[in-house]
C-alpha cells in the first residue's frame, strides 16, 4: 500500500524559497518567475490500496509524472511524507533504497529505456542482475517473463531490432522481472499506435488482474484510464483536482476542468454494449 | 485582411523611417522565389553607415573592409604607387655608389692597381646599375598607379552596388528574425549606431591616406620589448620553481615511466624476433580478423626486410607506453566531464591548448623537469595525444540516453553499476573512436620525442631530415605509418568499419 501525504515538489535554484512561496495561500507570480520556480507537485495526497490500479491522469505538464516518480524517490520530494506499508520510505539510505527499489518497485517508461547494447533477454533480466542474481537463474525468469507477454523466442534479439509495441513489452517484462510487488507506469502506451495501444491495454489488464500488483499508472488519455482504472486521479498544475472511479468522475465531475476531461470519453462498458445509461454522459 | 495590416503596422515599426518603401520592398521580396531585384539607394550612397544605422552588423563590417580596401588602394596610388619606395631606393643607392667610387678612388690613388681599389670600383658600378634599375621601376610605377586607382575606385562602386542590391534582403531577413523574437529587439534606424559607424570611417580612412602621405607616421606598430623579456623571465622564474618544487615527484614519475617502457621494450626486443611476430600476427588475427591480418602481414615484412624491426619494436614500445597511459587517465577524465559539466568547462580549454600548443613549445618545461630521454618523449607525446580520448569518452558518456540511466536507478542499479554495465558499454564505441584517435596522435610525436632522445624509427626520420636523405626518410616514415596503422587496427577488433 503507497501513501503520499501533502507532497511537494518544486523545481529551481533555491528549492526551500520557493516552496514557502509556493505553499502560501495566493503565492505571488512574480515571486516565483523570480525564483525561476517550477511547481512540479503541489501538496498531493493519495493513497493506493493493495492490489489496486490507479491511474494519475492530466494534461502535459499537470505533474503526474513527477508525482510517480516521488513514490520511488527517483526525484526527491521538497516537502511531505511518502510511505509504503507504512514505512517512512524518506528516511532511508541510499542502500536500503536500492534495496526497496530492487526488490519492491518495477517501472515501466514511456520511452522503453531499454538498454541498447544488451540482448532482449538480458534487458528483461537487468534489475536481477542489479540484485545479483546468478546468470542462469536470472535468465531463466527472464525467459518465462517473455513467453507471459508474448515474445516467445525473441530473447537473443537485439533491442533495436524489435518494433515499438515489442520494447514496450520488453519494458514490461523488465518491470516484473524482479517480481514486485508495486508496479509504476509512466506513460507506457502514449507513444504507441492505437491498435497496438488497445492490444497491449488489454494485456496488461489480463496480466495485473492475474498477479494482483499495485499499480500506478500514468496516461493523458481519459479512454485508457477509463478502461484500465480501478480509481482515476486527476491531476491540473500538479494538484490532485479530483479522485474517484470513471463513473464517478463522468457523472459528477468536480469542476469544468474534470467535465471537460470526460466530456469525450468512452467509459469502459462502451466497448462491450453502449448502454443508454453511458451515452448520456458521452 | 486584418493579418496584412499587422504585417504592414510590423514592417513600419521595424523600419522606423520609410515604412512605406520598406512594406514594398519587402512585400515584393516575399512575393517570388529566387532574387528579386532590389535597390535600396540609401544603402548604396552610405554603405557602412547605413548598415551601422540598422544594426546589420553581419553586413555591417563586410562592407566597411570593403571601404577600406578601396581607400589603401586609392590612397596607395596616389602617393606614388611603389614608386616613391622605389625612387628613394634609387637615391639610396646612388649616394652609396658615389661613396663607393670616391672610396675606389682613393684606393686607387695610394695603391694603383690594388685588388682592393677593383673590387671597390666594380662594387660601385653595381650600385649605379642597381640604381638604375630602381629608377625605372619607380617610373614603371609610377605609370601604374592609374591602373591602381581605377581598381580602387571599381573595387568601391561594385561594393557599394553589391550593397544597395542586398540591402533590402538583408533588412528583410533580420525583420523575419525580429518578428520571431517577438518584436521584442531592436529595431528602426538607430541614429546613434550610424553615428558611430561613421565616426569608424571618420577615424579609419584619415589614417590610411595619412600613413602614405608619411610612411614613418604608422610604421611600427608601438611594442616594448621590456614588457616581452620581463613577461619572458618571470615565466622561467615560474618554471624553474615548479620544476624545482616538483623534482622529487618528477623523479618518481620518470622512473615508473622508465621502468613501464623497459618492460615493454624488453619483451618486444628481448624475445626472438619469430615469436614476437607470430604473436602479433595471431593477434591481428584473433582480435580484428583476416584483412587486418593480412595488413599486418605486410607491414611486418616491410619493416623486417628492410631492416626496421628492431626500432620499430622501440617505437611501439614509446608508442605502446605514451597511448597506454594517454588511455589509463583519459578515460577516467573523459567519464568525469561526461558526468560533470563544470568539469567539462573547465577541461575544455585546457584540452585545446594541449592539442593546439606546438609540441616544441612545451618540450622544453618538460625537460626542464624530466629531463632529456625517453620518459621526457612519452610525457610529451601523452599531453598531445590524450586530449582526444578526453573528449570523444565524454561525449560517449554524455549521449547515454537519460531515460536510460533512470530506468537503471529505478531498478535499484548503484552508481558503479550504472557506470561499468550502462554508460561504458554505451559509450563505448564512441571511446574507441577516441583510442584510435589517440594512438595516432601519438604516432605523430614519435619523431619530436626522438629530438629529445627517444630511440626508435623517429631517430631515422630525424636523420634523413639533417642529411637531407629523402629516400631514407621516406622509408622510415612509411615505417612509422605502418607500426601506427596495425596497432590501430588491431586495437579495434573486429568493429571497426
Amino acid at each position: 500500500m503507497i501513501e503520499l501525504e501533502d507532497v511537494w515538489k518544486v523545481f529551481g535554484a533555491d528549492e526551500r524559497a520557493i516552496l514557502r512561496e509556493a505553499r502560501r495561500d495566493a503565492p505571488d507570480e512574480a515571486v516565483l518567475k523570480r525564483l525561476r520556480a517550477v511547481v512540479g507537485v503541489a501538496g498531493a495526497s493519495l493513497s493506493v490500496g493493495k492490489g489496486e490500479l490507479v491511474c494519475l491522469m492530466g494534461l502535459s505538464g499537470s505533474g503526474k509524472s513527477t508525482l510517480v516518480r516521488l513514490v520511488n524517490r527517483l526525484l526527491e520530494p521538497s516537502a511531505g511524507r511518502v510511505r509504503i506499508d507504512g514505512g517512512d520510505i524518506l528516511s532511508l539510505g541510499p542502500k536500503a533504497l536500492r534495496e526497496l527499489r530492487s526488490r519492491r518497485i518495477g517501472m515501466v517508461f514511456q520511452s522503453h529505456a531499454l538498454v541498447a547494447h544488451l540482448s532482449v533477454r538480458d534487458n528483461v533480466a537487468l534489475p536481477l542482475e542489479i540484485r545479483g542474481v546468478a546468470r542462469t537463474k536470472r535468465e531463466d525468469r527472464a525467459d518465462e517473463l517473455l513467453a507471459r507477454v508474448g515474445l516467445d523466442g525473441l530473447g537473443d534479439r537485439r533491442v533495436g531490432a524489435l518494433s515499438g509495441g515489442m520494447q514496450q513489452r520488453v519494458g514490461l517484462a523488465r518491470a516484473l522481472a524482479a517480481d514486485p510487488d508495486i508496479l509504476l507506469m509512466d506513460e507506457p502506451f502514449s507513444a504507441l499506435d492505437p491498435l497496438i495501444r488497445h492490444d497491449l491495454q488489454t494485456q496488461f489488464m489480463a496480466l495485473s488482474r492475474e498477479l494482483g500488483k499495485t499499480t500506478v499508472f500514468v496516461t493523458h488519455d481519459v479512454d485508457e484510464a477509463f478502461r484500465i482504472a480501478d480509481r482515476v486521479v486527476l491531476m491540473r498544475a500538479g494538484r490532485i483536482v479530483q479522485t474517484g472511479t470513471a463513473e464517478a468522475l463522468a457523472s459528477r465531475p468536480a469542476d469544468d476542468y474534470v467535465r471537460r476531461f470526460v466530456r469525450n470519453a468512452r467509459l469502459p462498458a462502451c466497448d462491450a454494449q453502449p448502454s443508454a445509461r453511458v451515452r448520456a454522459f458521452a | 485582411m486584418s493579418d496584412h495590416s499587422a504585417w504592414d503596422e510590423a514592417v513600419s515599426r521595424f523600419a522606423g523611417i520609410n515604412g512605406s518603401y520598406y512594406r514594398r520592398a519587402f512585400r515584393r521580396i516575399g512575393e517570388r522565389r529566387g532574387y528579386v531585384p532590389s535597390f535600396n539607394v540609401a544603402a548604396a550612397l552610405f554603405g557602412p553607415v547605413w548598415f551601422g544605422g540598422r544594426r546589420l552588423w553581419s553586413a555591417f563590417w563586410p562592407v566597411l573592409v570593403a571601404d577600406l580596401l578601396a581607400a589603401v588602394l586609392i590612397a596607395f596610388a596616389l602617393s606614388g604607387g611603389a614608386s616613391g619606395e622605389q625612387g628613394a631606393r634609387a637615391d639610396r643607392l646612388a649616394t652609396l655608389a658615389a661613396t663607393r667610387l670616391a672610396e675606389a678612388r682613393t684606393a686607387n690613388d695610394a695603391d694603383p692597381g690594388s685588388a682592393m681599389a677593383k673590387s671597390l670600383t666594380r662594387s660601385a658600378a653595381a650600385l649605379e646599375q642597381a640604381a638604375k634599375d630602381a629608377r625605372q621601376a619607380a617610373e614603371d610605377a609610377r605609370s601604374g598607379a592609374s591602373l591602381i586607382v581605377a581598381i580602387g575606385g571599381g573595387l568601391l562602386l561594385l561594393a557599394r552596388l553589391a550593397a544597395g542590391g542586398l540591402a533590402d534582403h538583408i533588412a528583410e531577413r533580420r525583420f523575419r528574425e525580429w518578428r520571431l523574437e517577438g518584436d521584442a529587439g531592436k529595431a528602426g534606424f538607430s541614429l546613434l549606431h550610424a553615428a558611430g559607424a561613421a565616426g569608424l570611417l571618420a577615424v579609419f580612412v584619415p589614417i590610411v591616406f595619412l600613413h602614405f602621405a608619411d610612411r614613418t607616421l604608422f610604421d611600427a606598430v608601438p611594442s616594448d620589448p621590456a614588457w616581452n623579456s620581463a613577461a619572458a623571465a618571470r615565466l622561467n622564474a615560474g618554471v624553474a620553481a615548479v620544476s624545482g618544487a616538483a623534482s622529487p615527484v618528477a623523479g618518481r614519475l620518470t622512473a615508473a615511466i622508465d621502468a613501464m617502457l623497459g618492460l615493454m621494450e624488453g619483451i618486444l626486443t628481448g624475445t626472438p624476433w619469430p615469436v614476437v611476430m607470430a604473436v602479433i600476427l595471431a593477434l591481428a588475427w584473433q582480435l580484428a580478423g583476416f584483412r587486418v591480418f593480412l595488413l599486418t602481414f605486410v607491414a611486418v615484412s616491410y619493416l623486417a626486410i628492410l631492416g626496421y624491426w628492431e626500432k620499430s619494436m622501440q617505437t611501439v614500445a614509446l608508442l605502446g607506453t605514451a597511448a597506454l597511459i594517454s588511455v589509463a587517465i583519459g578515460i577516467p577524465l573523459g567519464v568525469l566531464c561526461g558526468y560533470n559539466r563544470r568539469v567539462a568547462a573547465v577541461m575544455r580549454p585546457l584540452l585545446d591548448f594541449m592539442q593546439t600548443m606546438p609540441a616544441f613549445v612545451y618540450l622544453i618545461p618538460v625537460i626542464a623537469l624530466f629531463g632529456i630521454g625517453k620518459p621526457s618523449g612519452i610525457i610529451a607525446t601523452v599531453i598531445f595525444g590524450i586530449p582526444p580520448v578526453v573528449r570523444l569518452t565524454a561525449l560517449g558518456i554524455a549521449s547515454v540516453p537519460a531515460a536510460v540511466r533512470e530506468a537503471a536507478v529505478a531498478f535499484g542499479a548503484s552508481r558503479t553499476f550504472i557506470l561499468f554495465r550502462i554508460d561504458l558499454p554505451t559509450a563505448a564505441p564512441s571511446i574507441m573512436a577516441g583510442v584510435s584517435q589517440t594512438i595516432l596522435m601519438c604516432l605523430s610525436m614519435v619523431v619530436i620525442a626522438a629530438l629529445i632522445g627517444a630511440k626508435g624509427l623517429g631517430e631515422d626520420v630525424l636523420h634523413a631530415l639533417q642529411y637531407a636523405a629523402q629516400g631514407q626518410g621516406l622509408l622510415a616514415g612509411l615505417a612509422i605509418l605502418l607500426c601506427a596503422i596495425v596497432l590501430d587496427r588491431i586495437v579495434q577488433g573486429r568493429q571497426s568499419p
